[in-house]
């Protein structure tokens, strides 16, 4: 009796040792670099290194006074879109080309030459086609987050066990059910590689896409903060894209783990776990 | 053992300030001209310093200048403040923001003003061929572009949209480059566009129409820009700041007393083509400030919510 519950109070307090220990990894690093920042400004007087202290005073002000609603959901939205559409295309166009031999060896060179065009240079050009609105920033980050969605699909089609297309095809799965549990099931874990790659290159976009006739959004305001020498706003709006990367990142995984939960359970027992 | 590191410490940097100190006494006593960087933007406006360094005005005045071109006054500010550059050029409105920011700059001389002709000066806001707005009224509740939002060129068409009897409030100005403005303009993507030279000769060459003078209307010897320092230079090396200022003013005068010789030297810092370097029109290059002109824009950038406080004009001006 006595033994039991000593065992149960063990394995407790080992819980939370572990727990413990797995907090002081995640945060302890941006702990350390936050303190290092903030002793290393502590009593600064340069006009492009304030305090840290001074920045963060600013922050509250400056984006949860109006801005969340007039520049940082437009920027989400933006984001939300064009990372929508560079999924959907990226799949669709993947999916095709990772099932026709002929069709890869037509458009692969094509692919390559247009994957290699950096999205930026790309800006004035997409002006000329989709005018200066919000189409111009969704397409920005279309055009730079579908590469890795699309060449990762691909690959995943490509790849697919022989074996599964033969049974599947001694099963005659219709051709709907063939996409959805053969094609896409089996490409999915490369899918999710590529989509996660293009998570924080959609971001990177988002910002980009506001520097060239844009009327609100993060990165525009980053810009203009910079622009009319408000430094610590500029600073601040620089902390809250980190904090959005790393909250659209946690989002993500999130994500992934339910979806690709069966993929997990499979790769652990193929290799001999239970 | 402390205390030796710090001694050590403080004794590197007094031999590095003694030695900043000699080099620049040396400097200004003629063991050879002084290396000075200026950060500007290579546009019309800056034609008398690329004048007057190929005259040898500078030269004379034992002046070896680097011109370093860059986006605007969001670039060169921040290098004359960390004293990447010694002197700067920057438009009137950006430096009162950098102003009421507690950037420690000072205005030496003019760099370009406005001809004050409402029909006949650098930068004006143009309207496609067929557009139905017809004076600075009708641009409210348009889409204009501008080169930078919350500056020089959106505060005055507030301005001059308001003298006309409009509504600045309802302006959408948006943000294009100049280069991307002609395109813009042609193809209808904004109601209108905010340019100055050689952009305004080249859209009315295409057939764009000028339907306001944000310039010259919001004050007919309005100074759009300024060449700047910083106080501290002002503090360290006041002969050079002087020399320059001298040299400066010789450039300017030049400039505006020869205007074939400012549109020749076009052709050597852009890529304007000499038949557009020959239609367009220059600003005025005078070498006085005018400080009536700097308070308008200072007034414009408080009441537009540009600046936080009122702009100390005088803390700017020399």
């Amino acid at each position: 009796m006595t033994s039991t519950i000593g065992v149960a109070r063990r394995s407790e307090s080992s819980l939370l040792i572990a727990w413990a220990k797995r907090a002081l990894l995640v945060l302890g690093l941006p702990i350390v670099l936050i303190v290092a920042w903030w002793l290393a400004t502590a009593n600064s007087t340069s006009f492009y290194w304030p305090p840290l202290r001074t920045i963060l005073e600013v922050f509250g002000a400056t984006w949860f006074e109006g801005r969340m609603g007039t520049d940082v959901a437009p920027s989400l939205v933006r984001l939300g879109a064009g990372y929508a559409l560079a999924l959907v295309l990226g799949v669709t166009v993947g999916v095709a080309v990772g099932s026709s031999p002929t069709l890869r060896a037509v458009v692969e060179p094509v692919l390559e030459f247009f994957r290699a065009i950096p999205p930026p240079v790309l800006v004035p050009v997409l002006i000329l086609f989709a005018g200066i609105g919000d189409g111009m920033k969704v397409l920005v980050i279309v055009s730079g987050a579908i590469w890795p969605i699309l060449l990762n699909t691909v690959e995943g089609v490509r790849s697919i066990d022989e074996v599964l297309r033969d049974t599947a095809r001694c099963y005659r799965f219709r051709r709907r059910a063939r996409l959805l549990h053969l094609v896409l099931r089996g490409a999915s874990p490369q899918i999710v590689t590529g989509a996660r790659q293009a998570l924080s290159i959609a971001i990177i976009l988002m910002v980009i896409s506001e520097m060239f006739a844009a009327t609100n959004g993060l990165g525009f305001s980053i810009i203009q903060f910079q622009r009319s020498f408000a430094i610590p706003q500029m600073f601040s709006g620089i902390i809250l894209l980190g904090l959005i990367g790393v909250a659209l990142s946690l989002l993500f995984r999130v994500v992934e783990s339910r979806a690709m939960a069966w993929h997990r359970g499979l790769h652990h027992t193929q290799r001999g776990g239970n | 053992m402390k205390r030796t590191v710090r001694t050590a410490a403080v004794g590197a940097v007094l031999m590095l300030l003694a030695a900043c100190g000699s080099s620049d006494e040396g400097a200004s006593n003629g063991d050879g001209p002084d290396a000075v960087t200026v950060g500007l933007i290579p546009i019309v406006d800056v034609a008398p310093i690329y004048l007057g360094d190929e005259q040898g005005f500078f030269a004379d005045r034992g002046i070896e200048l680097t011109l370093e071109t860059g986006q605007g006054g969001a670039s060169t500010i921040p290098g004359v403040v960390s004293g990447q550059f010694q002197f700067g050029f920057a438009n009137v409105t950006s430096l009162l923001i950098a102003q009421t920011k507690g950037l420690p700059l000072k205005v030496l001389t003019a760099g370009n003003s406005t001809t004050g002709d409402e029909d006949a000066d650098f930068g004006g806001v143009v309207v496609p061929e067929d557009s139905d707005i017809e004076d600075a009224a009708g641009l409210a509740g348009k889409t204009v572009a501008v080169n930078q939002l919350n500056n020089i060129g959106d505060t005055t068409i507030r301005e001059v949209v308001d003298q006309a009897g409009g509504d600045h409030s309802d302006i959408k100005f948006v943000e294009l480059p100049f280069p991307d403005m002609p395109a813009a303009v042609e193809e209808g993507r904004v109601d209108a566009a905010w340019v100055v030279e050689p952009f305004l000769t080249i859209t009315t060459k295409q057939g764009a129409r000028q339907v306001a003078s944000n310039f010259a209307a919001t004050h007919t010897e309005l100074m759009v820009a300024a060449y700047v320092t910083s106080r501290e230079l002002i503090e360290s090396n006041p002969d050079l700041v002087k020399r320059f200022t001298e040299a400066m003013n010789e450039s300017l005068t030049y400039a505006q007393e020869n205007p074939d010789e400012a549109r020749r030297i076009l052709g050597t810092y852009t890529e304007i083509d000499e038949d557009t370097a020959k239609d367009l029109t220059l600003p005025r290059w005078p070498t006085e400030i005018n400080v009536d002109s700097v308070q308008r824009l200072a007034d414009l950038a408080n009441q537009h919510g540009l600046v936080d406080g009122e702009p100390d004009v005088r803390a700017l001006l020399p």
